[in-house]
C-alpha cells in the first residue's frame, strides 16, 4: 500500500484496478435496461410532424385529416400544449425554446405538431396528412452573417435568470447575440506594436453531431399532481428542476428515471423530449412515449460550427508577446446550453501559452439551423484546432521548430493562465515532451517517395473544468454489508458506476463487485449537476468518496460501542447482529462536493480560480497524403493526457481511444451538409462515423504519470481530453507531409487535393 | 416506417403471381439491406414486399461450368461469393472486391441480384460484372430473358426490369486470359459509398494492351462504359503516356455529378488518376486471369 497525502488516504486494492465493467455482461448479454425497451400500460407513443423552413410565421396548421386516420389517438400542436402548460418556453441558458412551435418556426426539424396513437405505424402514417401553411421569412445560417444581419432569430431575448452574466441580455431586442464573453489582459494593441511580427489567420469548423447509437428517448407519465418522466438523460436533476419549473410542481412531484444510456456525448444534456411528452401526458392522460428515429437526431442537437480569427504578436526571440482571439459559435436556433460554451471554453481560447496580452471576444449567435449545444468537449476541440494550427503556421513562418517554439511559449508550472488563474497540476511541459518523443522528433522521417507523400504534426491543448458544480451522493451498508451506491451520474457507456464502486470499495476495504450502483431515479439518488465535461469522476467521486467516509466512521463507532477492540476484523454483519440481534439495520452517509470557485469579473474575465483542475493533453499524428487525390491516411495517432491517476486504467485508455476516434471522424470526413437550411444528408447512410477500417495502423493512448493531489484518490476526468487535438496535429502533419495548409474542419480528400492544386497555381475549377 | 405485407413465396412461379406489372408499390426483395434504407427514409412506401429468400433453385448457388465460366443464382448472398473457390479461380477480382464492398453484416445478406436490380450507381458489382461481360436471365410470367449487364443499368436507380420481372442468374464469361481490376475510393469513411469506382478487363500482349473495358461508377449516373478510354488504351503499351491519355480521355467522356461525396470537378480527377491505377493492377495480375 502505497501512502499519499491526497483526499481519500491511502490507496489500496480498489484504485487502480483495470476491472472490467460491473454492467458488461448485462449489456453484451441484451439484458441490460434502455429507455427504448420500457412499455408502460396503456402507453401513446408519438411522432413528429417538423417544419420544412428555416424561418417563416405559422400561418396555420391543418391536422383535420390526420386525425381521421385509423389508430389515431390525437393531434397536438403548440396551441394544446399551452392549455396545461401556460408558457411552455424551456431551456438552461435562455428560456427560448417552445415544446412545440409557437407563432414562428426557426430551423428545419423544429417540432411543429404531434400525432399520438397506441400503434407508432399509425402515428408515423398520420403524420403524412398533416400540412402546415407558413409565411416565410428570410433566415440566416453562417455566423459572421448572423453577427451584423437584419434578420432576427429571436424577435428578444429571454435569459434563464440562472447565469448572472446573462442578465444584461433581458430584453434585448434587434440582436442575434446570445453572449459576448469578453477576457481582457494586459494590453493587446501595445503588444502588437511592441511585436516583430504579427500574424492573423481565420480558422473554421464545420456542423457535426454526437450520433450516439441509441437516439434520443423519453416516456413522460403525467397524473394530476406528479409526473414521472423515463428518459436517456445525462442530467436527471436539471430535468427535475425544469420540469417542475415549467408544472409549477415542487421538485418531489417530478422523478426522473434513468436506466443505463446508449451514448450521449452531451447530446441528451438538459431538456430534450421530456418536456414535450410530459404535456403530451398531461393532454392525452395517458404515458406517451417518443423514440426518434436515427435520422431525426439531426434535427435535435449538434456540435457548435465555429469561426475563430486569431491574431498574435511574436517578439524577436520567438516569444509570443499579445494574442487576439475573436470567436463566433454558431448555436443554432435555440441557445441551449451554447452561451455557456461560449463563455467558458472562452477562457483558454488563447491556448495553454504563457502570454502578456490577450484579449478575447467570445460570441454566441442565433441561427436559423438545428440547435447546437455541448459536445464532448465543451467547444475546446473547436479553437484548439485553430490556435494548434495557427501555432505551427507561425512557427513555420518564423522558422522555427514547432516544438522548440512552443517549449518557449508555453505555461510553465505556477504560471498565471490568461484568466490569472494559476495553472497547477497541468503538466504541460512532460506530455508535450512525451508526444515529441513518441514521434521521434528531431530525428529522421520519411518524407515518402512518388506521389505518396508522409508527415507529421503534433499538437497540445488545456481546458479549464466547469465550474462551479455539485454533487452529491448516499452510500447505504446494509444489514449484511454489502454497500448500496445512490448516485446520480449517469453510466452513458463511460464506466463511471464501475469507477464509483471502486471508489466506494477502496475506502470500506470492498471489493468493487460487491457495491450495487442503483440506476438514476430523482425519487432515490440525490442531487448532481450533471455528466458533462469530464466532471464527474472528480465532483461525484468526491462526495462518493466522502459518503463511504462517513460509513466507514459509522462503522468504527458501532465497533466501538458494541466493545469490539481497536482494529478487529469483524465483518460488518456480525457487528448488526451483535447491534441488533438480528440481520437488521443499516448504516447510511453521505457526501456532497462542490470545489472554491471565484467567478470571473465581468468585463475583463479575470479571476485567479477559474476552475478545481486543468485538463491536458497532446496528440502527434503521422499520415500519408496521395497527392493525386487528397486522399489522407493517418497511419499513426498518439495521444498523452493528464487524468491524475487513472482509477481504472483500461477504461482510461478507452476513454482516450473513443475521443480521439469520434474526433477523428470530425476531423476527416463528418460534416451536415446543409443547402437553404436544409441538411441533405440526414441519414447515416450519406453522413458517416468513423468504422473499423478508419482507425489508424498505430493508436498510442497515454495517461501520464502523475497524480491530482485535490481530486479524489489523485484522479481527474478524462472523457474529453483526447478530443482536443487530433485535429490540428494531423492538418499540420498534412502541412508536414506536402506543405498545404487547410484551414477549414474537415480534411477531407476533396479540400486536400484542391488545397494542393491551388498551391501548384492550378487550381481545380468550382462545382 | 408503414406497416406492409411481406410475402415469402417458395418457387419462382407464386413470386412472380405476387409481382403487379402496373404498381410500384409492390417490390421484390433479396437481403433488404438497400430497400430498407429506402423505406427508413420514407422515400419509398411498400404495400406489399415480396421475398426471394425461398424461391430457391436456381435462384441460389454458384456453378463453375468446364470452360470457365461462371452460374450464380440471384439470391446468393454476397459474403458466400466471396468465400467461394470457383469464384476465386474463375474470376478472382470479384473476390478481392468483396472485403471492401460495405461490411461483413450487409455481406452476408445482400444479394448479387439485388445489386443489380437496385439499380444503386454507387455499388461495387455492378461496375465490375459490366467489366467482366456478365450477363443475367431474366424470368417473367411472360417467359425468359438474357440481357448484358451493359444494357440492363439504364439509369440513376434505373433499369430495364419491368415491375414483374426478376433477374434469376447472373452469369460471367470465362475469363481465360483476361486481367482485372476494381479500384474504389471513399472520400470519407472507408465503410461509406464510393465516390467513385472504377473496373478494368483486358487482355494482356505482353505489355501490350489489348481489348479493354473500362467502367466508371459511383460518379456518374450509373456504371458505364469509358470508351474513348478504351480506345486510348487498345494497342497501347503500358506506360505513363498512355495511361494519361486513358485517365484524360476516360475524364472527359464520364458524365459525372456532384453530391454530397465530392464536386463534378474533383470525380472527375478521380477517374483519371484511377484508370491509369486500375490497368497497372490488372496487368499486374496473374495472367491466367
Amino acid at each position: 500500500m502505497a501512502t499519499t497525502t491526497i483526499p481519500g488516504g491511502t490507496i489500496g486494492s480498489q484504485i487502480g484496478r483495470s476491472l472490467p465493467r460491473l454492467e458488461a455482461r448485462d449489456k453484451v448479454s441484451g439484458r441490460a435496461e434502455y429507455t427504448h425497451n420500457l412499455r408502460l400500460p396503456g402507453m401513446l407513443h408519438g411522432k413528429i410532424f417538423r417544419s420544412t423552413i428555416a424561418h417563416g410565421r405559422i400561418k396555420s396548421i391543418d391536422t383535420s385529416a390526420a386525425k381521421k386516420m385509423p389508430g389515431v389517438f390525437g393531434v397536438y400542436t403548440a396551441e394544446d400544449v399551452r392549455k396545461v402548460i401556460p408558457n411552455p418556453y424551456y431551456g438552461p441558458a435562455f428560456h427560448d425554446q417552445p415544446i412545440l412551435a409557437m407563432d414562428k418556426v426557426r430551423f428545419v426539424g423544429e417540432p411543429v405538431a404531434v400525432v399520438l396513437a397506441a400503434d407508432p405505424h399509425a402515428a408515423e402514417a398520420a403524420v403524412q396528412e398533416i400540412t402546415a401553411e407558413y409565411e416565410e421569412l428570410p433566415a440566416v445560417y453562417d455566423e459572421i452573417e448572423a453577427l451584423n444581419s437584419k434578420v432576427y432569430v429571436h424577435d428578444e431575448l429571454k435569459p434563464a435568470g440562472t447565469f448572472a452574466d446573462l442578465k444584461h441580455l433581458t430584453g434585448r431586442k434587434q440582436t442575434n447575440v446570445a453572449l459576448d464573453f469578453k477576457l481582457r489582459r494586459g494590453d493587446v494593441e501595445k503588444g502588437f506594436e511592441k511585436a516583430a511580427q504579427v500574424f492573423e489567420h481565420t480558422f473554421r469548423t464545420q456542423k457535426v453531431l454526437h450520433l450516439a447509437f441509441e437516439p434520443f428517448v423519453s416516456i413522460g407519465d403525467a397524473k394530476r399532481d406528479a409526473v414521472t418522466i423515463y428518459t436517456s438523460s445525462q442530467g436527471p436533476s436539471f430535468v427535475r428542476t425544469e420540469i417542475a419549473r415549467l408544472l409549477g410542481l415542487p421538485e418531489n412531484r417530478v422523478r426522473i428515471r434513468v436506466p443505463y444510456l446508449g451514448g450521449g456525448y452531451g447530446s441528451k444534456l438538459y431538456i430534450k423530449l421530456e418536456a414535450l411528452v410530459t404535456a403530451l401526458s398531461l393532454l392525452a392522460r395517458r404515458p406517451v412515449k417518443i423514440s426518434l428515429t436515427m435520422e431525426e437526431c439531426f434535427y435535435q442537437i449538434t456540435k457548435h460550427p465555429c469561426t475563430f480569427r486569431i491574431k498574435s504578436g511574436v517578439d524577436k526571440e520567438g516569444r509570443i508577446i499579445a494574442r487576439k482571439c475573436e470567436v463566433f459559435w454558431n448555436g443554432g436556433a435555440y441557445a441551449d446550453v451554447g452561451p455557456r460554451v461560449t463563455q467558458k471554453s472562452g477562457f483558454t481560447a488563447s491556448g495553454p501559452y504563457d502570454i502578456e496580452n490577450v484579449h478575447v471576444d467570445s460570441y454566441a449567435l442565433y441561427t436559423n439551423v438545428t440547435p447546437a449545444g455541448a459536445l464532448r468537449g465543451f467547444g475546446i476541440p473547436q479553437l484548439v484546432w485553430s490556435y494548434e494550427s495557427h501555432t505551427d503556421m507561425v512557427a513555420r513562418a518564423l522558422k522555427m521548430d514547432p516544438v522548440e517554439f512552443r517549449r518557449k511559449n508555453i505555461l510553465k508550472k505556477g504560471a498565471a493562465q490568461a484568466t490569472g488563474t494559476p495553472v497547477k497540476h497541468a503538466p504541460l511541459e512532460a506530455i508535450l515532451d512525451r508526444v515529441a518523443s513518441r514521434l521521434n522528433w528531431g530525428k529522421p522521417f520519411d518524407k515518402g517517395t512518388g506521389p505518396v507523400k508522409r508527415g507529421r504534426g503534433l499538437a497540445i491543448a488545456i481546458k479549464a473544468v466547469i465550474a462551479p458544480t455539485t454533487s452529491v451522493a448516499v452510500l447505504n451498508v446494509t444489514a449484511d454489508g454489502s454497500p448500496i451506491l445512490y448516485c446520480g451520474t449517469v453510466d452513458m457507456g463511460q464506466g463511471s458506476d464501475t469507477a464509483m464502486a471502486q471508489i466506494v470499495g477502496e475506502v470500506l476495504n470492498v471489493p468493487a463487485e460487491s457495491v450495487r450502483v442503483v440506476p438514476r431515479d430523482t425519487d432515490v439518488t440525490p442531487y448532481d449537476m450533471g455528466t458533462l465535461g469530464s466532471r464527474s469522476l472528480f465532483h461525484m467521486g468526491h462526495a462518493v468518496r466522502i459518503a463511504a467516509e462517513e460509513c466507514r466512521a459509522k462503522i468504527e463507532a458501532l465497533r466501538k460501542e458494541l466493545g469490539e477492540p481497536e482494529g478487529s476484523n469483524i465483518p460488518v454483519a456480525d457487528l448488526f447482529k451483535k447491534k441488533y440481534g438480528m440481520q437488521a439495520g443499516n448504516i447510511v452517509g453521505s457526501g456532497t462536493y462542490k470545489p472554491d470557485y471565484i467567478p470571473p469579473q465581468p468585463g475583463t474575465g479575470l479571476t485567479t480560480n477559474v476552475a478545481p483542475f486543468w485538463m491536458v493533453a497532446g496528440a502527434g499524428a503521422e499520415v500519408e497524403v496521395d497527392t493525386e487525390t487528397g486522399k489522407v491516411i493517418v497511419t499513426r495517432l498518439i495521444n498523452v493526457v493528464d487524468c491524475g491517476k487513472p482509477v481504472n486504467p483500461k477504461i482510461v485508455e478507452t476513454q482516450i481511444s473513443g475521443a480521439t476516434l469520434m474526433q477523428l471522424g470530425f476531423t476527416m470526413f463528418e460534416k451536415m451538409h446543409i443547402d437553404g437550411g436544409q441538411v441533405t444528408n440526414a441519414s447515416l447512410a450519406d453522413y458517416k462515423i468513423p468504422g473499423i477500417m478508419d482507425v489508424p495502423a498505430v493508436m498510442e493512448n497515454e495517461a501520464i504519470d502523475t497524480v491530482q493531489p485535490n481530486g479524489p484518490f489523485g484522479a481527474k476526468g478524462v472523457g474529453e481530453t483526447a478530443t482536443f487535438c487530433c485535429g490540428p496535429a494531423i492538418a499540420n502533419a498534412i502541412d508536414d507531409a506536402c506543405g498545404v495548409r487547410i484551414t477549414e474542419l474537415p480534411l477531407n480528400a476533396e479540400a486536400v487535393y484542391r488545397a494542393i492544386r491551388a498551391q501548384q497555381k492550378t487550381p481545380l475549377e468550382d462545382e | 416506417m408503414t406497416p406492409f405485407d411481406l410475402r415469402e413465396p417458395t418457387s419462382i412461379k407464386e413470386a412472380l403471381g405476387l409481382l403487379n406489372a402496373e404498381d410500384s408499390s409492390v417490390r421484390p426483395v433479396g437481403g433488404g439491406t438497400a430497400l430498407m434504407l429506402m423505406m427508413k427514409a420514407g422515400v419509398f412506401r411498400p404495400t406489399r414486399l415480396v421475398s426471394l429468400r425461398k424461391v430457391g433453385g436456381r435462384f441460389s448457388g454458384i456453378k463453375a461450368a468446364g470452360d470457365g465460366s461462371l452460374t450464380i443464382g440471384a439470391m446468393t448472398p454476397l459474403a458466400a461469393i466471396e468465400h467461394s473457390a470457383e469464384v476465386a479461380r474463375a474470376a478472382p477480382v470479384i473476390t478481392r472486391t468483396m472485403p471492401r464492398l460495405s461490411n461483413v453484416r450487409v455481406r452476408n445478406v445482400a444479394t448479387i441480384g439485388g445489386a443489380l436490380a437496385h439499380g444503386d450507381p454507387h455499388m461495387d458489382l455492378p461496375p465490375v460484372l459490366l467489366a467482366l461481360g456478365a450477363t443475367v436471365t431474366i424470368v417473367s410470367p411472360k417467359g425468359e430473358r438474357s440481357l448484358a449487364v451493359e444494357d440492363l443499368l439504364t439509369g440513376y436507380y434505373e433499369t430495364a426490369l419491368a415491375k414483374d420481372e426478376l433477374i434469376a442468374e447472373v452469369h460471367v464469361p470465362a475469363q481465360a486470359g483476361r486481367r482485372s481490376a476494381y479500384l474504389k475510393f471513399t472520400a470519407g469513411s472507408a465503410e461509406d459509398w464510393p465516390a467513385v469506382g472504377v473496373a478494368v478487363s483486358l487482355e494482356a500482349d505482353r505489355d501490350t494492351i489489348r481489348s479493354a473495358t473500362v467502367v466508371a461508377s459511383a460518379a456518374t449516373s450509373k456504371a458505364t462504359r469509358l470508351k474513348s478510354a478504351e480506345a486510348a488504351l487498345n494497342g497501347a503499351r503500358l506506360d505513363d503516356k498512355a495511361l494519361a491519355s486513358a485517365g484524360e480521355a476516360g475524364a472527359q467522356e464520364a458524365e459525372v455529378i456532384s453530391d454530397v461525396r465530392g464536386s463534378a470537378p474533383y470525380k472527375r480527377e478521380l477517374i483519371r488518376v484511377h484508370i491509369g491505377r486500375a490497368v497497372r493492377q490488372a496487368m499486374a495480375t496473374n495472367g491466367a486471369h
